[in-house]
């Protein structure tokens, strides 16, 4: 009598422990998805409360599309952790790990970052494919030469995106907080990229779209998404990638010159 | 005992002030980052309603009103309990808990309220001027009953929200997780910072009642800035909302017990 | 009426086997494997008031684990421990207000504010009156001999003054039972001295109740009359310092001196030689052989002086230690688990 009571009150434990496991798992797993799933229902809210079928040039559908393929866009382009990696590896003499060992810091990072990107996108490719089976109505599936174009868009955005980060990271030579500085440019980012809506929809205000436009970060999200609408098209297009390119090589140019000057500072301090 | 509280309480606040005074950096940067993030907040929603004379049934100044209220309890609970719930995964696995549990204090009290986060005060006042600057333009009207039921509603639902953060936090101990309550909370809190009214569609209407109704924390800002704006429509929701704000707020504090007893003291 | 009364106390900690791989990972999302350490098994002794008594024992033998059992920091797996006439782990307020933890590895004073900030908030959080806080404060800043320091940040202190300046807020409500683990680590030795100088005074002064733990043996021989040793945690030995000799110490140090410039070269039939210097020498001596040995020496040399010694405490509390839980045989001490 007494083992099978022992034995229950194993049981129940273990259960109890495996069920707490799993609640958290999905609890992680749905909370993750809620900013998305809450940010679909505000713009219903908003078409329907304005009774128009297009708001900015984008139908509802196509809004939502939009929204969905801006979460892809910053898969590839949001770096966390980067520059405050870079900043504390200075600040803490980490980097003389790097001075010592012939691998250059920038690189190593960056093919660290890329196979972390291609791990994550690998484990999260399941539920975002189920999200966008779930809304597969509002996709026209575009053709092969802009499948092309969107692959391309979304591997220099990761570019961008690292050269930028790492460029923060990298003025830990010369700052003390990288941290917060880093808040104040992940909120700037998260509006003037496009993950928070259409940058057309700021058509409104004179001026804005240009700045924004002249401005590397919309490729970090916007970009990317509206070539899979097929809104960027011929000429628009090219000329979109080609900046792309610049920029992306411009970023890696600066990035090195920093690190360099960073580096003379660093020695000079006896670091 | 809730004068001796209390004092404790505002000791604990004058050192936390004191200590911040050493980093005045911080607060500068904090402060531009809430106002860059009210900023955002509030360009969207003007620029929104440029498109739409209302988002569900909520008007331009309703929904001024309620991104106030969603700034000012978001503010509240940052510089309260935020700071506090967020260092306890690290108390716990560091062994530094128990200092807390030593002392002849409530352990709940001294785990939540050890820090008050100054730097978040100027949040709560950008998100009380939203709320007049909303309430000068809407010019509801505002009777000695509704004012007192508002201020009422308004604590009540900061005491969901410090139940539901006591309820996370708690689950860290079981959980061992090494993801910060800080993003859990933010991910969390997507449910309070929106209107109910949004939630329309065959999955999204019973979402929005389970956690209307089951897990409350839609409640939190929904509840205080609808009666604001649109009266007392419902004779009974604001009741429910007093009355689960009691019951999460001693639901919680039992799983906050029982978690400490899965206390492991780590360290040597 | 002893002050701390542990009957049987065990504690078992269940620790999660984690698996190697993404795979395991995975796996582990699902079902978890544990292991059952027992840190701490059936340990029971009682302290009488104003005692202060050593707690032995090598790392991970258990000694923090039972010392956090008895602050009521941790639930037991089995057992119960009566403390100041409360079940620790129920932490009633009362019961708090009575005892203080000092722990050397941590730190609870406001590391950026000065410490007199931090005994202030002491003040408000056990309550104490305001007049009886500044005489006792002023008393212990006195005796520790850190007037001066309060008003500095904490930071800014050495370790040693740090150390001093936790003790005095564990203090500062005039605990009737204070339990320490290893407060001296990291000091050196000028500091290690004045700690152990004020705890003894504090002791004799008002009574207060010591348990302490420690790696080092010169605050157990400083503060100690009594002491405890655990190894994996069991409790293999209650009683007088001195009498660990007695009971762990099988061998007699002899020191000898003998005519002339050098010593014979046939000591080693004797014993075990553990040093040789120009004609002084010592041997490790199995105890019942002392005598034998002696008399043997001594009519085949001309010895100028001899002198025999119990091995350093230390090195027989580390033989203690390699023996683990292994009994050794001697006479039952009162207070020890019989098995």
């Amino acid at each position: 009598m007494g083992a099978i009571r022992k034995y229950l009150k194993i049981l129940r434990i273990s259960l109890v422990e495996r069920l707490a496991y799993r609640a958290d798992f999905f609890l992680t797993t749905f909370l993750r998805f809620l900013p998305l799933v809450t940010t679909f229902l505000l713009w219903e809210a908003i078409y329907t409360g304005s009774e128009k079928d297009e708001i900015a040039g984008f139908t509802r559908d196509k809004m939502i599309a939009y929204l969905l393929l801006v979460q892809i866009s910053r898969m590839f382009s949001s770096m966390p952790g980067l520059s405050t990696g870079i900043a504390r590896d200075i600040r803490d003499g980490n980097l003389k790990k790097y001075l010592l060992q012939p691998i250059d810091l920038l690189w190593y990072l960056l093919s660290y970052r890329g196979a972390h990107k291609i791990a994550y996108i690998a484990t999260t490719a399941l539920p975002y494919a189920l999200l966008f089976f779930w809304f597969r109505d509002v996709f026209d599936l575009p053709g092969p030469w802009t499948w092309l174009a969107y692959f391309l868009s979304l591997v220099l955005a990761f570019l961008i995106g690292f050269f930028f980060e790492a460029c923060i990271g990298i003025a830990g030579f010369w700052l003390l907080e990288v941290t917060s500085l880093m808040y104040i440019i992940n909120i700037f980012t998260f509006f003037v990229s496009g993950q928070m809506f259409p940058l057309e929809l700021l058509d409104q205000y004179p001026g804005a779209m240009e700045v924004l436009n002249a401005l590397p970060f919309h490729y970090l999200a916007y970009f990317p998404a509206m070539v899979f609408l097929e809104k960027k098209q011929g000429d628009e297009l090219i000329l979109g990638l080609v900046i792309e390119l610049a920029w992306a090589i411009a970023l890696i140019l600066v990035s090195r010159w920093m690190y360099r000057l960073g580096l003379r500072h660093y020695s000079a301090y006896g670091g | 005992m809730i004068l001796r509280y209390l004092k404790l309480w505002f000791s604990l606040a004058k050192f936390s002030l004191l200590g911040e005074m050493a980093f005045r950096g911080n607060f500068v940067v904090k402060i531009v980052v809430e106002l860059l993030w009210l900023g955002m907040l509030l360009v969207f929603n003007f620029t929104i309603f440029q498109q739409t004379t209302q988002i569900a049934d909520w008007k331009v100044n309703e929904y001024l009103f309620f991104i106030g209220c969603y700034f000012t309890m978001g503010g509240l609970m940052e510089m309260l309990f935020l700071d506090n719930c967020n260092q306890f995964s690290d108390l716990v696995r560091t062994g530094d808990l128990d200092f807390f549990l030593l002392k002849p204090i409530d352990e709940q009290f001294l785990v939540s309220c050890k820090h008050i986060d100054w730097s978040c005060a100027p949040n709560i006042l950008l998100g009380l001027g939203v709320m007049g600057y909303a309430f000068w333009l809407g010019e509801w009207e505002l009777d000695f009953f509704k004012a007192v039921l508002l201020v009422v509603l308004f604590i009540s639902g900061m005491g969901l929200a410090y139940g539901f953060m006591l309820l996370l936090m708690s689950a860290s101990i079981w959980m061992m997780r090494n993801q910060s309550l800080f993003e859990m909370w933010w991910l969390f809190t997507t449910l309070m910072r929106y209107p109910r009214e949004i939630f329309k569609g065959r999955f999204a209407e019973p979402t929005q009642l389970f956690f209307s109704f089951v897990v409350p924390i839609m409640l939190v800002t929904n509840v205080p800035a609808r009666v604001m704006v649109k009266g007392l429509e419902s004779s009974w929701l604001p009741w429910y909302a007093i009355g689960s704000a009691l019951v999460v707020l001693g639901v919680s504090r039992w799983v906050f017990r029982a978690a400490l007893q899965r206390y492991r003291s780590a360290g040597s | 009426m002893p002050i701390i009364e542990a009957n049987g106390l065990s504690k078992t900690y269940r620790v999660y086997q984690k698996k190697e791989g993404l795979l395991g990972a995975l796996r582990g999302l699902f079902s978890r494997e544990y292991k059952e350490v027992k840190a701490v098994e059936d340990v029971r002794f009682a302290i009488e008031a104003g005692e202060i008594v050593g707690f032995l024992g090598p790392n991970g033998a258990g000694k923090t684990t039972t010392l956090k059992m008895l602050a009521g920091l941790i639930y037991p797996t089995n057992g119960t421990a009566q403390v100041l006439d409360h079940i620790p782990w129920q932490r009633e307020d009362a019961f708090r207000r009575r005892f203080a933890l000092v722990m050397g590895q941590k730190n609870q004073l406001w590391w950026d504010l000065p410490a007199a900030d931090s005994f202030q908030l002491h003040r408000e959080i056990y309550s104490l009156p305001t007049e009886q806080f500044h005489r006792t404060l002023g008393e212990l800043t006195e005796l520790f001999g850190v007037k001066e320091l309060t008003r500095q940040s904490v930071r800014e202190l050495s370790l040693g003054e740090r150390m001093k300046m936790e003790l005095i807020a564990a203090l500062l409500h005039q605990p009737q039972l204070l339990l320490l683990d290893e407060p001296t680590i990291g000091l050196d030795v000028v500091a290690q001295v004045t700690i152990l100088k004020c705890l003894r005074d504090y002791n004799s002064n008002r009574g207060v109740t010591i348990l302490l733990t420690s790696h080092y043996m010169r605050d157990v021989e400083a503060l100690c009359k009594r002491v405890l040793v655990i190894t994996q945690g069991r409790l293999v030995y209650d009683g007088p310092l001195t009498g660990i000799t007695d009971r762990f110490g099988r061998e007699k140090l002899v020191k000898l001196q003998f005519d002339g410039s050098e010593c014979p070269a046939n000591l080693e039939t004797f014993g075990d030689v553990t040093s040789r210097q120009g004609p002084t020498a010592e041997i490790k001596v199995d105890r019942q052989r002392v005598a034998a040995v002696m008399a043997a020496i001594l009519d085949r040399y001309t010895v100028l002086d001899v002198s025999i010694h119990d091995p350093p405490l230390e090195q027989m509390i580390a033989k203690v230690f390699e023996q683990g839980g292994v009994q050794s045989p001697g006479t039952p001490v009162p207070g020890l688990s019989p098995q």
